[in-house]
């Protein structure tokens, strides 16, 4: 989706370019405001800085409703003083309606403006929050990555934003709705003070209610979202697993482990409602208790003698006026709950710091020599074992050097290193001398190009993907880089093209097409500094040779370090890097290693194989 | 199954799959452990779901997804909700009633009676208190009826995709998949939950309150009813189209932005190597602001639809004094009646601002009904017979015969291909990428079918056969090693089930992997999953080797199995598959030549067509295609094979 705005409308889908709200391009221009990072405030204080970016169309909302709202309230007065006006024969029967029918007119404008505004802000607000989300997720490091499921990510993405949404849009409404309590109070208590504090007298009830059941909603609604994240977490796997599901025929298995996940959101969910069930009835039938109060101290009081009966009437109709607010005040306190999980489940992803940024003071690389040295580098992952312990190694400006270890010792780790997409545990890596720490991140990747060992390629055109790093390239420059990784071929054999649309992840091509695919988009950027991780193992020798060939034009000038198995990628470098236990054993030409190192020729199983 | 034992397991806290793999981000902070924990106590051991799955559906999954169908599965629940629903707005009724009544008989000059007022009183309070049981009662019966209904989608959607095809899951993006499972099935949620009950109880409300004003007075009320009903019909028929249209883009739309984020997401690290941060950012943010933009379209919808029926209430109001204080004036009715009259249109206008509200949720609903239709009614491409049987365990005689197949229809990538392959036989299929070689990979267990042709195992086309009798009689390992979040012990025995212990020490050993193991902190207990740099390219490729050595399957498929790994490994692995292929039939894709060369038989494919077939032996002598590529191989540095053989 995202790359594919950028080539126009060929890619959007059908219902999008016919839909009556114009084209894609939207007007809206990303958050304004980011949430509080205090981690000590409530949910809604932190989440506050985003809606007060819309408080314009906020307090908009809120005052237009208000205004609704009391003219809605005139209506019923003003049809009962036009019926009594019939009953007393007083003239102006057409004026009274006419002034009903304005008064119905300008509730319902200003309802319908009101309203407007309400939703717009809510969406807003939800479409701050999905941007803010994926903002951060763009910026969180690789360890991030490597402990998170993109499932648990997603989730919080959409059913959490979802339910802080439903909360935005309905809360205001509501409390609009339950600032007519504070006028019929107002009324009630110029009528009689003493009834008033009657029919009022309920309250402390209510709100210890309301405690009480917000507590109780607290931690099922969190259970609830966490497990929607499951559920979320498996369809994922299967939708990116669905080859190994179906080689394997576990269908099935697959299904009722889904099925078990989703029995305990079932389960959560009446647990939810038990709990609903337990408090909400009482906030919404308390004010009838209110009521059967007034009726009996009131009558009471009318036959004293202290009260009228209109005054009766008239408290009647404020309390019912309060009954709608209350019905949903209940329902309010329920979304307001599960809101709260919601938002600090967000807070959880947004409260992420990336771990690999800018340093203070960090400048940006410029002209590129591309001496490259690793000192006494050790490394480790996160809840893995040590990777590398002290990897010290000098790579001359222009120099292709190949690293050769075992699956396993660390090769892809020392990629990923040069491009900081991890910091070293102890050492350093430097380019020209100035520590990769001290970089900008964006000047050293710009000067850093990776072919990783997972072509992953995005569903948008075969052009597009091979311009990912350069957007602005041209067709030529495209065509040139596909040229150089030997897919000018096969891209031009395919029905479309360069403009062909690869499916979900590349899966349409073979691993081969994917990987040259890769190495174009890598070369396109043309780096001073080139690493391919792997890059080949899925492309048969002839078509790497090909690629060599111009490779070999292209690296002359540029520091390059290959990881690979064969010996035809290894033949490429002037070194060989051989590395075991996390350092460097021996360093020098294929041949050289071949007759020094056993080791050496041990991974490259170039020993004669005796025992055969 | 090894996958849901972890958690269904020894009762205790039980949050889920990833608090079980020890990821974070799936569990309940710390602040809430108490509650959360006491909480779960209560809740019981569910039984282990046993749901069968068969490829074919059968009548009832293939009845057309409504949501009258999804309910009426809980008659009892429905019918219950509904009373309950009804009663406990019956005796909201009451209390405007009661206290008419202590007006007019307990206080009204003549009637003065605080008996009456008492006893009118104490009756409100206990209709209040007996409104609140039974509401209470309609929301848990509501609730489990909504979790229940959830629950059999969420199984019945679920169930349908793991029964569409591989090119389903190549066109539709991954994000549209999930918002499917996820976001439409939770839309529907708070429908089944409150609305559609509700929905029935307003109505009911409504027919009862127009009975009364016809018995109050005719003509007023043919009045009301020709005035309003028309109106609000039209109105509602207008909103119906509009939030429908609003309501599905915006259901699209947010499929785009899961999309668009869960793509980042997988591709986090060519976003990161190139840089595209800030311009993924951007176009985010057209996706969002898309999906923002349909929101409030549906929104501006919804702003004119409430508000104004509520005007047309007033309107409808102003006219009916005109027309009857006109009739109260020409003296064709008395003040008490119109009167009354007012009394009763006031409650003629509040369910139906109900009814709007609960219309708006149902709009909503019936949306995410109609996208979960679309895919439920999606046949898979690939698809078993009605009257397909069971393979029987086979020998593993392998039959091409005249296949072609093209992804599409107009672009073939295999041409009219024969080659038979003999059981216990191995076969290398070897040519440049993009030959057709995975393609004819992906043939024999029917990731695909053939466009033309068949294929055969011991004889019987395979689209005879029920597809998991074939699949799980054939190991394919793909060349990207995808690994499920679990441990390294759940991922192996992912392809059958009862493996014992020591059968996955004896695959770990058998691959090479125990150095791996041992070097692991918690063995074969550590947690691994999809992203996870726990483990290289290289490793991952072996334990899904090791996966398939476990499944025990007639026909092995390695397709580029082993491109990561180093020639050490991958002398290990060639090792390994002496054994494992012996009694087995065995389809090697490979580039590295060396393993070619141990297979009993070379195919060389290119553009779609076999060129050669031999021995290693026959094909080198030969001096034809084969030969130029070996030497090729050689020259390029390749472990030559054929000093040792």
């Amino acid at each position: 989706m995202a790359a594919s705005l950028s080539t126009g409308t060929s890619h959007v889908p059908e219902q999008i370019r016919s839909n009556p709200l114009g084209g894609i391009r939207s007007k809206y221009k990303g958050p304004r405001a980011r949430i509080s990072r205090d981690q000590n405030l409530t949910w809604w204080r932190r989440i506050m800085p985003i809606i007060a970016s819309h408080r314009l169309t906020f307090f908009t909302a809120i005052g237009l409703s208000f205004v609704s709202l009391v003219f809605q309230t005139l209506v019923p007065n003003m049809l009962n003083h036009a019926v009594t006006g019939i009953e007393t024969h007083s003239a102006g029967l057409h004026g009274e309606v006419l002034r009903i029918l304005l008064v119905g007119l300008a509730a319902g404008v200003t309802g319908i403006i009101s309203r407007q505004y309400v939703y717009y802000t809510a969406y807003n607000v939800e479409a701050d929050l999905r941007s803010l989300i994926y903002e951060h997720l763009t910026w969180l490091s690789f360890s991030f990555y490597d402990r998170v499921q993109s499932g648990q990510l997603i989730s919080r993405a959409n059913s959490d934003i979802r339910s802080v949404q439903m909360y935005s849009t309905f809360a205001p409404l509501i409390m609009v709705q339950c600032s007519i309590g504070v006028i019929a109070f107002a009324f009630m208590l110029s009528i009689d003070a003493w009834l008033a504090l009657i029919a009022l007298s309920i309250m402390p009830a209510m709100y210890f209610i309301g405690i009480r059941m917000r507590r109780a909603l607290f931690p099922i609604s969190w259970i609830t979202q966490a497990r929607l994240a499951d559920v979320a977490t498996i369809v994922d796997e299967n939708i990116n697993g669905v080859r190994v599901v179906k080689s394997f025929a576990q269908e099935e298995a697959e299904i009722n482990r889904l099925a078990d996940a989703a029995e305990r959101v079932a389960w959560a969910y009446v647990k939810d409602a038990e709990f609903r069930g337990k408090w909400s009835p009482w906030v919404q039938n308390l004010p009838q208790v209110g009521l059967a109060l007034v009726l009996f101290f009131g009558g009471w009081m009318v036959l004293d003698g202290h009260l009228g009966i209109g005054a009766i009437f008239a408290f009647n109709a404020y309390l019912l006026m309060l009954q709608a607010p209350f019905m949903m005040l209940g329902q309010l306190v329920m979304m307001g709950q599960r809101a709260k999980a919601s938002a600090e489940r967000i807070f959880e992803v947004l409260d992420e710091s990336p771990e690999i940024v800018d340093r203070p003071g960090a400048f940006d690389l410029e002209n590129v020599k591309g001496v490259l040295d690793f000192n006494h580098v050790r490394f480790e992952y996160e809840n893995g074992a040590e990777i590398l312990t002290d990897f010290d190694a000098h790579v001359a400006a222009g120099e292709t050097v190949a690293i050769v270890g075992r699956t396993g010792s660390g090769k892809s780790t020392i990629a990923r290193l040069i491009t900081r997409f991890y910091d070293v545990a102890d050492g350093s890596v430097c380019i020209d001398g100035t520590d990769v720490r001290d970089a900008t991140l964006a000047s050293l990747r710009a000067n850093v190009g990776v072919v990783l060992d997972e072509p992953f390629l995005f569903s948008i055109s075969i052009s597009d993907n091979i311009a990912y790093g350069k957007p602005d390239a041209t067709i030529e420059e495209v065509e040139a880089a596909a040229r150089a990784a030997n897919a000018h071929e096969f891209i031009e054999r395919l029905p479309e093209g360069y403009d062909t649309v690869i499916g979900e992840r590349g899966y349409t091509l073979s691993g081969g097409q994917r990987q040259r695919i890769a190495i174009a988009r890598t070369l396109l950027v043309n780096p001073p500094i080139l690493v391919l991780d792997d890059a080949t193992s899925a492309i048969d020798v002839h078509v790497e040779a090909g690629i060599y060939e111009a490779l070999r034009e292209l690296l002359v000038q540029r520091t390059t370090i290959v990881i690979a198995h064969r010996i035809s990628t290894i033949a490429l470098a002037s070194r060989v890097i051989l590395l075991d236990e996390g350092r460097v054993i021996a360093s020098g030409t294929h041949e050289e290693l071949l007759a020094t190192s056993p080791l050496y020729s041990e991974i490259l199983a170039q020993t004669t194989r005796a025992d055969d | 199954m090894a996958w849901g034992g972890g958690w269904g397991g020894a009762g205790g806290a039980m949050f889920g799959a990833s608090q079980q793999t020890g990821l974070p981000f799936g569990g309940i902070p710390s602040e809430l452990m108490v509650e959360a924990t006491k909480l779960m106590a209560t809740e019981p051991v569910h039984e282990p779901s046993a749901i069968s799955f068969h490829q074919r559906p059968n009548a009832k999954e293939r009845e057309r997804l409504t949501l009258p169908r999804m309910l009426k599965v809980y008659p009892g629940w429905v019918v219950g909700g509904s009373v309950l629903v009804i009663l406990t707005s019956l005796i909201l009724q009451a209390g405007p009633l009661l206290t008419e009544f202590a007006i007019n008989h307990g206080m009204i000059e003549g009637h003065r009676s605080l008996r009456v007022i008492l006893i009118c009183s104490v009756l409100y309070l206990a209709f209040a208190v007996s409104g609140a049981f039974l509401q209470r009662q309609q929301v848990e019966v509501t609730g489990k009826l909504a979790s229940r209904v959830m629950h059999d989608l969420r199984i019945r959607v679920f169930v349908h995709f793991q029964r569409l095809s591989l090119d389903y899951f190549t066109d539709e993006k991954a994000g549209v998949l999930m918002s499917r499972m996820t976001s439409d099935v939770e839309n529907l949620q708070q429908l089944v939950q409150d609305g559609i009950s509700s929905f029935a109880a307003q109505g009911l409300t409504m027919i009862v309150i127009t009975a009364i004003l016809f018995s109050t007075n005719v003509v007023l009320a043919a009045w009301t009813v020709l005035l309003i009903v028309p109106l609000l019909f039209g109105f509602t028929l207008w909103y119906h189209h509009a939030s429908e249209k609003g309501y599905l883009l915006s259901r699209d739309r947010i499929a785009n932005v899961l999309a668009d984020l869960s793509e980042s997401l997988y591709g986090i690290r060519v976003v990161t190597a190139n840089n595209r941060q800030k311009r993924n950012i951007r176009n985010h943010r057209h996706v969002v602001g898309a999906y923002r933009d349909a929101n409030i379209y549906t929104g501006r919808v919804n702003a004119i639809y409430g508000p104004s029926t509520n005007m047309i209430g007033i309107f409808g109001s102003a006219l009916l004094l005109g027309i009857g204080g006109h009739m109260v004036l020409e003296h064709q009715l008395s003040i008490g009646a119109l009167v009354a009259f007012f009394l009763y249109l006031n409650r003629f206008f509040a369910p139906i601002q109900l009814l709007v509200q609960q219309y708006t949720t149902l709009q909503q609903g019936r949306s995410s009904v109609i996208r979960l239709r679309e895919v439920l009614q999606t046949p898979p491409s690939v698809d078993e017979r009605d009257d397909a049987s069971e393979l029987p365990t086979i020998e593993g005689r392998i039959t091409f015969e005249n296949v072609s197949f093209g992804y599409s229809p107009d672009n073939l990538v295999l041409h009219d291909v024969n080659l038979e392959i003999a059981p216990g036989e191995s076969v290398a299929f070897v040519g440049p990428t993009g030959a057709g070689k995975s393609t004819m990979a992906k043939l024999a267990n029917r990731f695909y079918d053939p466009t033309s042709g068949r294929i055969l195992l011991d004889g019987i086309d395979i689209r005879t056969v029920t597809l998991r009798s074939l699949r799980s009689q054939l190991g394919v390992v793909p060349q990207e090693a995808f690994l499920f979040a679990g441990s390294i012990r759940t991922n192996l025995s992912f392809g059958r089930t009862g493996i014992t212990d020591e059968e996955i020490e004896e695959a770990i050993d058998v691959v090479g992997l125990r150095d791996l193991v041992e070097r692991l902190p918690e063995g074969i207990d550590t947690i691994v999953h999809e992203r996870g740099q726990t483990l290289s390219a290289g490793e991952r490729q072996l334990l899904a080797l090791a996966r398939a050595f476990l499944a025990r399957p007639r026909v092995l498929i390695l397709d580029e199995a082993t491109s990561s790994l180093d020639l050490q490994s991958e002398t290990v692995i060639e090792k390994a598959l002496d054994r494992l292929l012996e009694g087995r039939s065995a389809i090697l894709i490979a580039h590295r030549l060396t393993t070619a060369q141990r297979a009993d038989r070379i195919v060389v494919i290119d553009r779609g067509g076999i060129v050669e077939v031999g021995t290693p032996h026959e094909l080198l002598a030969r001096g034809g295609a084969y030969a130029a590529m070996y030497q090729a191989w050689i020259e390029s540095g390749g472990r030559d094979a054929t000093r040792t053989s």
